[in-house]
């Protein structure tokens, strides 16, 4: 049975014998067939074990991103919401003595080998996270200041432990592969790393602190 | 200014040209509001009403009250009827037509939207009402329809509603009574002077079958 372009909630979809009703859809009762339940584009994703049903679903889209200054195809309308275990890029808005303000921008899947996960989804919102003191480093927690390890501007690879409460995420960097990617210097210019505490500024030579991920 | 009904079961056409079972022009659009999770602008005729729907959100103040079920979502409708909506420019304040409207809109998507999917949340309608000409319960709840869609509030089936009425029958126009042969016409989509002088309701149902209710509206 082909699926219509564009259902609208209560419209028929398919028979409960041969689909799974996934997120988007409802089971109706007495016809024991699948319903719509919002409006969009209905799609059916393979079944994930043998000879269980295809599940059909309809993904909810965000409304296209009007408010990008520069129109990007990697921003989509579907929200991937970070998790607990996902890796994020962020970048930091605020530096604190007890935490490091960021916005999360990029989300990948749960982590992979590498603790780098998969695709990444760049987020139609930026979602508020914090990394607190104790959190950026692994190893000698009370020794860190958070002003040798970021400065504002600075886009960070971090996990997300904790969901955390209405306004923000939590993230940590302490692992070797976490911590700040790409940064600029005092003077402006894009520096690189040269060890996991130090950027060096290829202009001026100067080089500045950082909590430096290692690169993969 | 009296509507003449004296020719209606002559030549069948209404005061606006429309026949019984005619409705009136019907705009709609949705996403008008970007700030607002779904929105919505309906014009039927000249009832013209714009639609925000917000949430489902947290309820502010922890919504632990006792002997209340949060289990559910609860619908919360406000409807703000301007000024310069009527023929006269009047402010309505806690009018209790409005406060019966908000409650039969509340009644009827509580029914429709899946509700159990968000315990604990308030999904907010708002109506705005900015012209009026008669069928505003029909036209708001379709514009909450509309508005609610666009948001994407799951819901196991979608609300339309229209207004109908009765024409007198002819015999009573002249005065005797036991009209045999005269009956009512019924007429679809009243518009305000329609409303003011005959007798309508306005029903609401949906798609997939099942009455989700109306309301009844006599002068």
């Amino acid at each position: 049975m082909s699926l219509p372009d564009l259902a609208y909630p209560g419209l028929p979809l398919g028979p409960s014998s041969s689909y799974i009703p996934g997120p988007g859809t409802h089971l109706h009762l007495e016809s024991s067939t699948i319903h719509a339940s919002i409006a969009g584009r209905p799609t059916f994703t393979p079944p994930t074990a043998k000879g269980s049903k295809p599940t059909l679903s309809i993904p909810r889209l965000l409304p296209s991103p009007t408010h990008a200054p520069i129109p990007s195809s990697n921003v989509s309308n579907t929200n991937t919401l970070p998790t607990v275990g996902s890796v994020v890029l962020c970048r930091v808005t605020r530096v604190k003595s007890k935490q490091v303000d960021v916005v999360i921008l990029v989300v990948y899947g749960a982590e992979g080998k590498f603790g780098r996960g998969g695709e990444g989804s760049v987020c139609a919102d930026e979602w508020q996270a914090v990394i607190r003191k104790e959190d950026i480093r692994a190893t000698e927690k009370e020794k860190v200041v958070t002003a040798e390890g970021f400065r504002v501007g600075d886009v960070v690879r971090g996990v997300v432990i904790s969901l955390g409460d209405q306004s923000n995420y939590y993230l940590t960097t302490g692992r070797n592969e976490l911590g700040v990617i790409m940064a600029k210097s005092e003077a402006g210019n894009k520096m690189y790393p040269i060890s996991w505490k130090e950027f060096k500024d290829p202009v001026t030579g100067e080089t500045e602190r950082r909590k430096v991920a290692k690169p993969f | 200014m009296p509507l003449d009904t004296s020719t209606y079961h002559l030549s069948l056409l209404r005061l606006d040209g429309r026949r019984w079972n005619e409705l009136r022009r019907l705009h709609a659009q949705i996403s008008t509001q970007a700030s607002a999770d779904g929105s919505s602008y309906l014009e039927m005729g000249n009832t013209k009403i714009i639609c925000t729907v917000s949430g489902p959100a947290e309820i502010r103040g922890g919504g632990r009250r006792e002997g209340v079920e949060r289990d559910n979502a609860v619908v919360n409708v406000e409807v703000g009827v301007a000024g310069f909506s009527g023929m006269d420019r009047k402010r309505r304040r806690g009018d209790k037509r409005t406060t019966e409207m908000q409650n039969t809109i509340a009644s009827a998507f509580t029914s429709t939207l899946f509700t159990h999917l968000y315990p604990h949340s308030t999904i907010s309608i708002n109506l705005h009402i900015l012209s009026q000409d008669g069928s505003l319960l029909a036209v708001c709840l379709n514009a909450a329809t509309l508005a609610l869609i666009d948001a994407g509030v799951p819901m196991k089936d979608y609300i339309v509603a229209c207004t109908s009425g009765l024409t007198p029958p002819a015999s009573t126009l002249g005065g005797s009574r036991g009209g045999n042969s005269e009956t009512s016409d019924p007429l679809l989509d009243l518009n305000g002077m329609e409303e003011q002088e005959l007798p309508f309701l306005t029903g609401a149902g949906g798609t997939v079958g099942g009455d989700v209710g109306g309301g009844g509206g006599w002068v």
